[in-house]
């Protein structure tokens, strides 16, 4: 693996494990979900320009639209848990705990 | 000149860890846009400036901006900093997860050299590999461009019913 090959899978990797290991806050789940977005993008650019092929660079700015829209709806998600619950602490989210 | 583009990766690879460990949400959009500047650094110095610049608006100045604004709804009034809370232990774990992937990726899947790969557009073009790849998006990609044209629009409705308030449909501040 070259390092610039090394350096988007090992972003994706520590996004994904800030991801599922977040403590307090909704937001930074989002945060990480967006990191693991931006790792995606270069990736997705780094393809068609090492393979030299133009069509393929639709993919990344697809993606990037994409992401886009979900990040829109998870911080309106973000929004509308700070409404009923008071604050976007993940401690307040437990409803189905028993 | 080689060694740059490692630079940028190393670079963006850090603030990546910054962005998983954050003790608070507000170092946490802090690293991400330094982070994704030095990814588009990590771009550039592939040859893709286009697609470097279009991350530079619609990521950084479109998206982080508004995340950047909903961070305040934190509310911490006396936010946590770097390094002096048990969080420090993620982020030595997090640096030990790229070093024991590195050392995999090594000694295991025989990693190459350092430095040694910089693709180019192969001479002095005046449009880029990447610039003409998007253009495809107007003329073969059209139908594509107007579905997901139609799909942003209609996530557009989707934020708007999310936010609406069920009982109350007025638009109030958080």
């Amino acid at each position: 693996m070259t390092p610039l090959h090394f350096s988007y899978h090992s972003a994706f990797i520590i996004s994904i494990m800030g991801l599922s290991l977040h403590r307090t806050h909704l937001i930074s789940t989002l945060l990480c979900l967006e990191s693991m977005m931006l790792s995606l993008f270069i990736a997705l650019t780094m393809w068609p320009t090492q393979l030299q092929t133009p069509s393929l660079m639709l993919t990344p700015m697809l993606m990037l639209s994409f992401s886009a829209c979900e990040a829109g709806m998870g911080l309106s998600l973000l929004v509308a848990s700070s409404r009923t619950h008071g604050s976007d602490q993940l401690q307040n989210l437990n409803l189905l705990q028993c | 000149m080689m060694y740059f583009a490692f630079l940028f990766g190393f670079c963006f690879v850090f603030w990546m860890v910054g962005v998983s460990c954050n003790p608070s949400p507000y170092y946490g959009v802090l690293s991400l846009v330094i982070g994704a500047a030095f990814g588009c650094g990590l771009l550039v110095s592939m040859g893709g400036s286009f697609v470097s610049v279009v991350l530079f608006l619609v990521y950084l100045g479109g998206m982080l901006v508004i995340f950047a604004y909903s961070s305040a709804l934190v509310e911490e009034s006396y936010p946590a900093a770097w390094g002096n809370r048990g969080g420090m232990i993620y982020v030595v774990s997090y640096v030990l997860v790229i070093v024991g992937y590195g050392a995999m990726c090594y000694w295991l899947w025989s990693m190459e050299g350092y430095g040694s790969v910089t693709i180019d557009a192969g001479g002095l073009f005046v449009v880029r590999l990447d610039f003409s790849g998007v253009a495809w998006f107007y003329y073969f990609g059209s139908w594509l461009f107007l579905i997901a044209g139609w799909g942003l629009l209609l996530t557009l409705f989707v934020v708007m019913e999310l936010v609406r308030g069920l009982s109350c449909g007025v638009l109030r501040p958080i």
